[in-house]
């Protein structure tokens, strides 16, 4: 009953327009992710876990911060961070030049390439030339449609971008191939059981950190983070944590 | 076909924990939007000048645009140009915006119950010298109420199940929980066929509801 009556005050508060000054702790971070990404964040029974939740509890632990998670669709995480709910994004991200004009990083955490992925048995597809003229599926705000664009100048790919389901619209054959990292393309195909094969080699290497706004209280906060990822690699607690989710080290 | 029965059925005790957040949304923010929408409504029928052209406005803003568009505004745009509005938090967001988007439509009705009430009420109860605003709030709405009670009804449904698109914000409610098990367990189908019943559920029983209020308000037109 308390919190309800606190939420409506809060949303009168701010219908009316009151200045609402917000107060943050100094040693929380809030912490977005998608909750939709199997094994790197995921929600199983009701329990937000994977990779990326393993990783930032031990960067809590060692940065002395008060991890927050907030899980959002990834279409709408960059849009979080830009209004300030969250302090950064762990979902993944890929250091590319042009998010790299815009926020600052973390050190990158995992090394990984980017992968075509196929429905199980389909021949046809091993490189990304055998893509042109096919409907290849993305996820909404991510890299690999980025990726696909610069390897393909005459536009013959028909790029689609899902928020969600992909893999399932690729066995039923309404899309021929999906573009994922390749750990996670290889992970999902070993637990999921669905029908799908990796079609060729990865054809792009990614390096992926935690972007942060430009801002001076920021720099505290990367430098922190750096810290602890740097110790975590020291001490090998990063390649434990990587091959718990894939039986491999993913991380150098 | 293979669906993976018990699977669903461990999936509402989950999705049931979340339906209060669900809820929430829904009633505060049809509680807003009836406030703001019998207040627009009242304008428009009185003409007033000034708000009644903020109100043209505000109805064809918030009409003209998609919800999910309204909440991204609110929610990513606003605190880009006001940054105390980050103290904003996702699920007040999410209802602010419920309640702006359908109190535009639900003004619209009210203003056509209203209009709806013979003009011969509102000139018996000026000649009892009763003011307008008093002839509208005793004699007018309670009138208007009764006619506008199904479409409002039919709002609010239109409201709970418009609660979905909050996950695209951060709020945990039921349809974020069944997409993110559903990711993890990639049983899609059994996901989306749990989180369906429950919406249906919780429909059915408000239809019930209004089936009830219907009654209650046609007491004095039954013969």
């Amino acid at each position: 009953m308390t919190t309800r009556f606190s939420r409506m005050l809060a949303i009168t508060l701010a219908a009316l327009s009151f200045m609402t000054s917000p107060v943050f702790a100094q040693d929380t971070i809030k912490v977005g992710m998608s909750g939709r990404y199997f094994p790197f964040t995921f929600v199983q029974k009701d329990q937000l876990q994977g990779f990326e939740v393993d990783v930032w509890n031990e960067i809590g632990k060692r940065a002395d911060l008060k991890v927050e998670y907030k899980t959002a669709n990834f279409s709408g995480l960059f849009g979080m961070l830009e209004a300030g709910h969250i302090d950064t994004i762990s979902n993944q991200i890929t250091m590319t030049d042009e998010r790299l004009a815009k926020y600052d990083f973390a050190q990158a955490y995992v090394v990984d390439g980017a992968q075509i992925v196929v429905k199980k048995g389909r021949e046809d597809i091993s490189s990304i030339a055998d893509l042109k003229g096919k409907k290849v599926a993305v996820n909404l705000g991510s890299n690999f449609e980025q990726l696909l664009r610069q390897a393909d100048p005459d536009k013959e790919i028909n790029i689609i971008t899902y928020d969600a389901g992909f893999e399932q619209d690729v066995v039923l054959g309404r899309t021929d191939a999906f573009v994922m990292d390749r750990v996670s393309s290889a992970q999902l195909i070993k637990k999921s059981g669905l029908p799908l094969q990796l079609a060729g080699e990865p054809f792009a290497t990614i390096k992926n950190a935690m972007p942060f706004v430009k801002s001076e209280a920021n720099q505290a906060l990367i430098a922190k983070v750096n810290q602890a990822l740097t110790s975590m690699k020291e001490d090998g607690t990063l390649t434990q944590i990587s091959i718990k989710w894939f039986d491999a080290d993913i991380t150098q | 076909m293979n669906f993976d029965f018990i699977y669903t059925l461990e999936l509402f005790p989950i999705l049931l924990k979340y339906l209060g957040v669900t809820m929430q949304m829904a009633l505060i923010g049809f509680v807003i939007a009836l406030v703001l929408a019998v207040a627009i409504a009242v304008v428009r029928v009185f003409a007033v000048p000034v708000l009644n052209q903020v109100a043209i406005v505000f109805i064809s803003f918030f009409r003209g645009t998609p919800l999910l568009v309204q909440l991204f505004l609110l929610y990513y745009g606003l605190p880009q140009v006001f940054p105390w509005l980050v103290g904003l938090d996702a699920f007040s967001a999410a209802v602010i915006g419920l309640s702006l988007h359908f109190s535009a439509y639900m003004a619209e009705s009210i203003r056509a119950a209203i209009l709806g009430v013979d003009r011969s009420q509102m000139e018996a109860s000026l000649s009892i010298g009763m003011t307008k605003l008093q002839a509208m709030q005793r004699i007018i709405l309670p009138q208007a109420a009764r006619v506008a009670s199904p479409s409002l009804m039919n709002y609010f449904i239109d409201m709970i199940k418009s609660t979905s698109l909050a996950f695209t914000l951060g709020v945990a409610e039921i349809m974020s929980k069944a997409q993110m098990e559903a990711s993890s367990s990639f049983k899609f189908f059994e996901s989306f066929v749990a989180v369906a019943i429950v919406y249906w559920v919780v429909v059915v029983i408000f239809t019930q509801l209004q089936h009830r209020l219907e009654i209650h308000l046609n007491r004095a037109y039954v013969k």
